[in-house]
């Protein structure tokens, strides 16, 4: 019997095309990586190199075939592996631990994290105080100042939103990359409600800590904690304080992850993400459903990782706000329902178009930032390695 | 119309996100990191330990006296006084110091320790309250944002938790 050669799919668009459209990538991410060329030492060019290749890789892939959240997810599952790699590193040459002494709080050389952003608002806009261990300008010993951070933040969010979730955050590939580990979801049925969760969460961390003037997520729950620096434990309450980040990592960016194939820490913890969320008002990009061509077969709720859509929002054709445009909705739709869209224009008009223009931003932004922490990893990771 | 002009402005909108984008590395991020730098933003003084009110020379070396620090709102950090000896590198072997915590000419307290070696080594002594207002303690002890003594940004700091 004659086998039957069933014809390859047709690639989304042609190669020289995707390298035409690739180009801009690459220069920008050659652009953005020339300052550690001209620094001395081997490893930082050879960790600039394989991000600018990586990245402009990814990319090229990504205008090839027409798909974003698979070949995201390389770029952003090795940014959640990598970033503990060179951070760790980080602390421990500066202060051979990774634990947080109180010496370096007074001093103000805690490196600051974007998750304390929400929780310094109201204390900053009441009191002008800023509640957390760090230093406003860059010092020597701490060049992650608020100022810079915050400023980092402001400009990145005016450019991706709430796609900061799923471009720019070091701590959501981690997840992602125990999502993707199984085949099969082995727990399929998750309460919607609770994706209202960090919500409550939000509004929780943010009131007291403007009550306690501390910044209570990071003090007590956050699960990254675990992969990154936390007080020394030096007492029965910073005992607890570690055991309740190893549990939640453990639980929410470990297991939960792999048995339901979701970013559960994202989805019904983050207080960050849910913050982020309301960004998704002012930006211009979001995901739509072509109704004419939706035949309501659930695939898109299935892939989301981050339960954004509900049987009635795609009734109406929109995501939830909690949408971080990651686009596994849209890889997913075998009848190209799920579209990327421009607010203003005509649903799945142009989505290709509208597609296009945000992965110029998102694409550039992850370059520099994640990209950027990308190389530092791999510059560190090569200096471990016993090489000549 | 209005669909197409609403067309328009979406790209109009489209096109300057990218500006911006290109912009966040060259001139936006220092844009906004400036501008948090300038918003007159302090730490919190139960971290940074407050304000200067009193320095007392000691030749070399000198004694930097804060004002109290006292808990706000619900804040769980106790009332106290940071002093700090400055520079390190100046530091005699061993400091024994009467020192005037709240101003009015007599002692309060009398800090004593072991300048420590090492850059992450922390220092060992004692408080003795001269006064009833303030409390003493040795170290090492237990340490927290109200009661310390440590070696922290080239300085030896002590927090005089207050009663």
């Amino acid at each position: 019997m004659a086998s039957r050669v069933l014809p390859r799919p047709p690639a989304f668009r042609s190669v020289g095309r995707s390298v035409l459209l690739t180009l801009p990538m690459a220069l920008w991410a050659l652009l953005m990586f020339t300052p550690s060329f001209r620094q001395p030492g081997r490893n930082s060019h050879i960790g600039a190199l394989l991000v600018i290749l990586f990245m402009t890789a990814l990319f090229f892939l990504m205008m090839r075939t027409g798909k974003t959240y698979r070949w995201r997810r390389y770029f952003f599952v090795a940014l959640g592996l990598l970033f503990p790699v060179g951070f760790i590193a980080s602390l421990v040459a500066v202060r051979g631990t990774m634990s947080i002494p109180i010496e370096r709080m007074v001093s103000g050389d805690t490196p600051f994290c974007y998750m304390v952003i929400p929780m310094l608002i109201l204390p900053a806009a009441v009191t002008r105080t800023i509640i957390f261990p760090g230093s406003i300008l860059p010092t020597a010993s701490n060049p992650h100042s608020i100022a810079i951070m915050i400023g980092l933040w402001l400009a990145l969010t005016l450019v991706v939103g709430k796609a900061w979730c799923s471009y720019i955050c070091f701590f959501g590939g981690i997840e992602e990359g125990f999502a993707a580990l199984p085949k099969r979801m082995k727990i399929r049925k998750l309460d919607p409600r609770l994706r209202l969760v960090p919500w409550a969460i939000l509004l929780f961390v943010v009131v007291l800590s403007a009550a306690l003037f501390e910044p209570v997520y990071c003090m007590w729950l956050c699960p990254f904690k675990t992969v990154t620096e936390y007080p020394a434990v030096h007492s029965v309450q910073t005992a607890i304080q570690m055991g309740i980040f190893i549990t939640l990592f453990g639980g929410l960016v470990v297991v939960l992850p792999y048995l339901t194939r979701k970013r559960t820490q994202c989805a019904f913890f983050c207080p960050f993400g849910a913050f982020q969320s309301l960004f998704n008002k002012i930006n211009l990009f979001e995901i739509r459903f072509d109704r004419e061509k939706c035949v309501d077969c659930t695939l898109c709720q299935t892939a989301c990782p981050t339960m954004a859509l509900s049987a009635e929002s795609i009734r109406e054709g929109k995501t939830l706000l909690n949408c971080m445009k990651c686009g596994a909705c849209v890889d997913s739709c075998k009848k190209s329902a799920a579209v990327w869209h421009l607010k203003g224009t005509k649903v799945a008009l142009k989505p290709e178009r509208a597609r296009l223009l945000f992965l110029y931003g998102a694409w550039a932004m992850a370059t520099m930032f994640g990209g950027s922490i990308l190389a530092n990893s791999i510059s560190t990771i090569i200096g471990f390695l016993p090489l000549r | 119309m209005r669909a197409r002009i609403l067309a328009i402005l979406a790209y109009i909108g489209a096109a300057v996100t990218l500006l911006i984008a290109a912009c966040v590395p060259f001139v936006l991020m220092g844009v906004f990191s400036n501008a948090v730098a300038h918003a007159g933003l302090h730490m919190d003084p139960s971290y940074s330990g407050g304000t200067i009110v009193r320095t007392v020379a000691h030749g070399r070396y000198q004694t930097d006296v804060y004002a109290p620090v006292r808990p706000r709102a619900l804040q769980q950090v106790h009332a106290f006084v940071q002093v700090a000896f400055r520079p390190v590198s100046a530091l005699p072997r061993h400091v024994s110091e009467e020192i005037d915590l709240d101003g009015d000419g007599q002692p309060d307290v009398r800090v004593s320790f072991t300048v420590p070696t090492g850059p992450h080594a922390r220092p060992i002594g004692e408080v003795v309250a001269l006064n009833a207002k303030y409390q003493s303690f040795t170290m090492p002890g237990n340490y927290s944002f109200s009661e310390m003594m440590v070696q922290s940004g080239g300085a030896v700091v002590v927090r005089v938790p207050l009663r």
